[in-house]
């Protein structure tokens, strides 16, 4: 398929996915330690630092980070813009992507410029669960109504990459959340923490039904299970397991084929990965770590687009009508 | 002057039962302009003959109940984003083209008539490009005074001596039809460079099929939904030799931001080809290719949806960005069609367009011509430049090159002020400037903000020639949405309604 039109089918995902992440974290912090007294700042200054913006201007109350993280059009992570720029990318090859897809993408798109901020005032929970759905509404149009050809390859490739940032970036939170002694891990501040970074990757549920293998330390099973399930489709090492699949069926599979870079490179993170456990990361710092698969990730961005949206042409040494021309 | 509506009322409604609600009926307080040719009444105000069934229909809708239906359809473009954007701010503003959902309707009798005259047109269009790129008989002959022709900015001197793949200039034509006040249809001009519209046509008829679909089960009107492969066989069918089969047929756009950029999608997705902009496509060998995620390749056959300017930095403007470098060297080398192909713009121009009726008698074995033009005065011309100046009043000016309803003066609702900087404009450059009567365009039930009222409309039909010619039945009608306006473009501010082509009579 067409360069650029991989690439905003690629775009496409990842803006709809980081609509998702910000509403998550977002909602769960919203309801987060209603029980506990944390400071403001400490509450709401991670998601702001995760995102990789640390020089927000404002006091970090809760209203000013959702307002900002939510509706400001000049911080580019904001929800409006993630899903300004998943539409634009949408409309932008609208002859690739079904049109179901693109009724539901522009009706939320106008959905957010109208009533959205009328939910957002009087149901903030209900605003949230609304963004996260658009999500899961659009990926499941795509997955019933778009050919699953190379386009969904690169769709696919979108939403497990930003995802696997995403899913890093939210555990993240926990180093940023100043806890202020060592002693506090294990306490019920501390466990709240873990509990709401499981939530804010919708992982609740599948982490209580899995048998642990660090049962009575709550916050390394939980990094144990962000970081490595295999069937949990948000842990980071199935995200990128992910990836490799989408890379290689976008690729092509002819035998002995040279892998592309985008695969090289997303092999690195899946050996990084299989080359320690859960419990070498903790101990060697959990921060550390994601700040490495952060990079990791954006390393893969960049080969992505090197291998197939910016891919050096080597047009054919013989062309067919030409060649008349170019012998005489 | 009340319309009649129908005497009889049948059970029929168009939700399959009697609509409870009460008021005035659609077309109880329709008046019908002084003037003009109503294309749904005649002047005693009953229905043509060939739409009784269509105005019995849709008058017995009570007006509140069109304004629901009328609601619907505004809703489903806006949801679809069925929009052209104006060039406002950088992330381009994106409009509805206004939809008005009282058709206008043309009998079969007179379509056939239509038809055979725009196939006859685009004849001698297409002969007079190739003539005027090689021999110039009509020139030598003295039928267009030659310094007009070559002298017209379309005009392409890189052109002479090429023919294009096939032997097609005008693939795809849209030439604006205005019905005057006794009821004839005339051509007020030919597009034929890059006329935009279609993807209206048929986004209108998917609107109108939701909304009224029980009209089309007792209504026959004729299927608009084959122009995309239409469209899509006839570029194949001029591909050049040694083209891949099938031939890679790709739409070229200029990019998100052009004003008729979902056109260009629209017209990709239903043609099943891909969506290219500029930089998408390289040449090499004077060959083009166009860039994928496995490398790349040959594309055969380009429908192009900018300027000839625009395509090529090294042919034409060096300073834009939109096209192909080298792309005219491969055309000029046989390797790609291009549709529309490059130059046709001297056709296009309004000054050129007086001649079309002298250009059929000449290269159609002196066949008369079935349409008709508006008369026109060339500015260029000593006679007619003098004639322009002292009536500017009556007369409709307008600048040859421009599109859109830009650089024109409407005679009888302009200001002095406005006639003294126009007649300045045409004395600095005559050559520029055309004149036309005024015709009293025809006009159709429109949906205003008082009910139904006649506004002023145009048509244009679209006109597809590869191996042969395909006419689309009906086209767009375009209306002037304000009260007595006779300019239609969007870009002004008008809307449009969808054509129907009757079958059977």
């Amino acid at each position: 398929m067409i360069s650029r039109v991989a690439e905003h089918c690629f775009w496409l995902a990842r803006y709809l996915e980081r609509a998702e992440n910000v509403a998550r974290v977002l909602d769960v912090n919203h309801t987060l330690l209603l029980d506990f007294h944390v400071p403001a700042e400490q509450q709401w200054k991670p998601i702001l630092i995760i995102t990789g913006l640390h020089d927000y201007p404002h006091e970090p109350t809760a209203e000013n980070v959702q307002e900002y993280m939510t509706w400001d059009e000049k911080n580019p992570f904001s929800i409006t813009s993630s899903m300004y720029w998943a539409r634009e990318n949408a409309r932008i090859i609208r002859e690739v992507i079904s049109g179901e897809m693109w009724e539901r993408i522009n009706y939320y798109h106008l959905w957010l410029k109208a009533d959205a901020r009328e939910v957002y005032d009087t149901n903030r929970h209900e605003f949230y669960a609304q963004v996260k759905r658009i999500n899961h509404l659009v990926h499941g149009i795509a997955d019933a109504t778009m050919s699953h050809g190379e386009a969904w390859e690169f769709f696919k490739l979108g939403t497990y990459l930003e995802r696997a940032s995403q899913t890093a970036r939210i555990m993240d939170v926990k180093y940023h959340t100043l806890l202020p002694k060592v002693e506090d891990v294990g306490t019920p501040v501390d466990n709240a923490h873990w509990l709401a970074i499981l939530m804010s990757c919708s992982g609740y549920e599948p982490f209580h039904k899995k048998p642990k293998s660090v049962p009575m330390e709550p916050g390394a099973a939980v990094a144990e299970f962000l970081l490595y399930d295999a069937e949990f489709p948000r842990s980071i090492r199935r995200c990128v397991w992910e990836c490799e699949g989408a890379a290689e069926a976008a690729a092509g599979n002819p035998v002995g084929r040279e892998p592309t870079a985008a695969e090289r490179q997303i092999r690195e993170l899946l050996d990084w990965f299989d080359s320690r456990t859960s419990a070498d990361i903790m101990r060697d710092g959990l921060h550390e770590a994601l700040t490495h698969i952060v990079d990791s990730v954006i390393k893969i961005g960049n080969a992505v687009h090197a291998s197939f949206f910016a891919a050096e042409v080597k047009p054919p040494p013989r062309p067919r009508a030409a060649m008349s021309q170019s012998q005489s | 002057m009340a319309v009649a509506t129908g005497s009889v009322r049948s059970a029929f409604s168009l939700n399959g039962h009697e609509s409870p609600t009460v008021g005035p009926l659609l077309f109880d307080q329709y008046r019908l302009h002084p003037s003009a040719w109503d294309e749904l009444f005649n002047r005693g105000g009953n229905p043509h003959d060939y739409c009784g069934a269509l105005v019995d229909r849709l008058g017995r809708l009570h007006v509140t109940e069109f304004d629901n239906r009328r609601a619907s359809a505004d809703l489903a473009f806006v949801n679809q984003g069925v929009t052209f954007s104006v060039y406002a701010d950088q992330r381009g503003v994106e409009k509805i083209f206004p939809f008005d959902l009282i058709p206008r309707p043309i009998p079969a009798t007179e379509w056939a008539t239509l038809e055979k005259g725009l196939e006859q047109r685009i004849t001698a269009l297409n002969k007079f490009l190739d003539d005027i790129y090689h021999d110039q008989r009509i020139l030598k002959e003295k039928v267009i005074p030659e310094d007009l022709a070559l002298g017209s900015k379309g005009f392409r001197k890189e052109m002479v001596g090429f023919r294009p793949p096939g032997g097609v200039y005008v693939h795809i034509c849209g030439t604006d039809l205005i019905r005057d006040a006794a009821g004839n249809f005339v051509v007020l001009e030919d597009n034929g460079r890059t006329p935009s519209g279609v993807s209206y046509v048929l986004e209108n008829r998917a609107v109108m099929k939701k909304v009224f679909p029980h009209l089309f089960q007792d209504i026959r009107v004729k299927r608009v939904e084959d122009y995309p492969h239409r469209l899509r066989d006839a570029l194949a069918s001029v591909a050049p030799e040694g083209a891949g089969s099938p031939p890679c047929v790709v739409v070229l756009s200029p990019g998100q931001y052009n004003s008729a950029y979902f056109e260009h999608s629209f017209l990709a997705r239903h043609m099943g080809v891909e969506l290219v902009f500029g930089p998408d496509l390289f040449v090499h060998d004077d060959v083009v290719y166009l860039k994928t995620t496995r490398g790349p390749q040959r594309v055969d056959v380009i429908y192009r949806r900018l300027d000839d300017d625009f395509l090529d930095p090294e042919a034409f403007r060096p300073d834009s960005l939109l096209g192909v470098p080298g792309l005219f060297r491969a055309y000029k080398a046989g390797n790609v069609t291009l549709a529309n192909a490059v130059g046709t713009g001297v056709c296009d121009d309004k000054a050129v367009y007086p001649y079309v009726e002298d250009m059929i008698r000449f290269y159609l074995d002196g066949a008369e011509p079935i349409l008709k033009n508006v008369p026109t005065y060339i500015c260029a011309r000593p006679d007619d430049l003098k004639y322009t100046l002292d009536h500017l009043e009556e007369l409709v000016v307008k600048a040859v090159n421009e599109s859109g309803g830009y650089g024109m003066l409407m005679g009888p609702s302009s200001t002095a002020a406005q006639r003294a900087e126009f007649a300045a404009k045409i004395r600095d450059n005559p050559r520029n400037y055309i004149a036309q009567p005024v015709v009293t365009l025809s006009t159709v039930p429109t949906w205003t903000d008082e009910g139904p009222a006649p506004r002023h409309v145009d048509l244009r039909p679209y006109i597809i020639t590869g191996k042969s010619t395909w006419v689309l039945p009906g086209g767009l009608t375009r209306t002037a949405l304000v009260k007595g306006s006779l300019v239609v473009n969007s870009s002004q501010g008008g809307g449009s309604k969808d054509t129907w082509v009757l079958e059977g009579r």
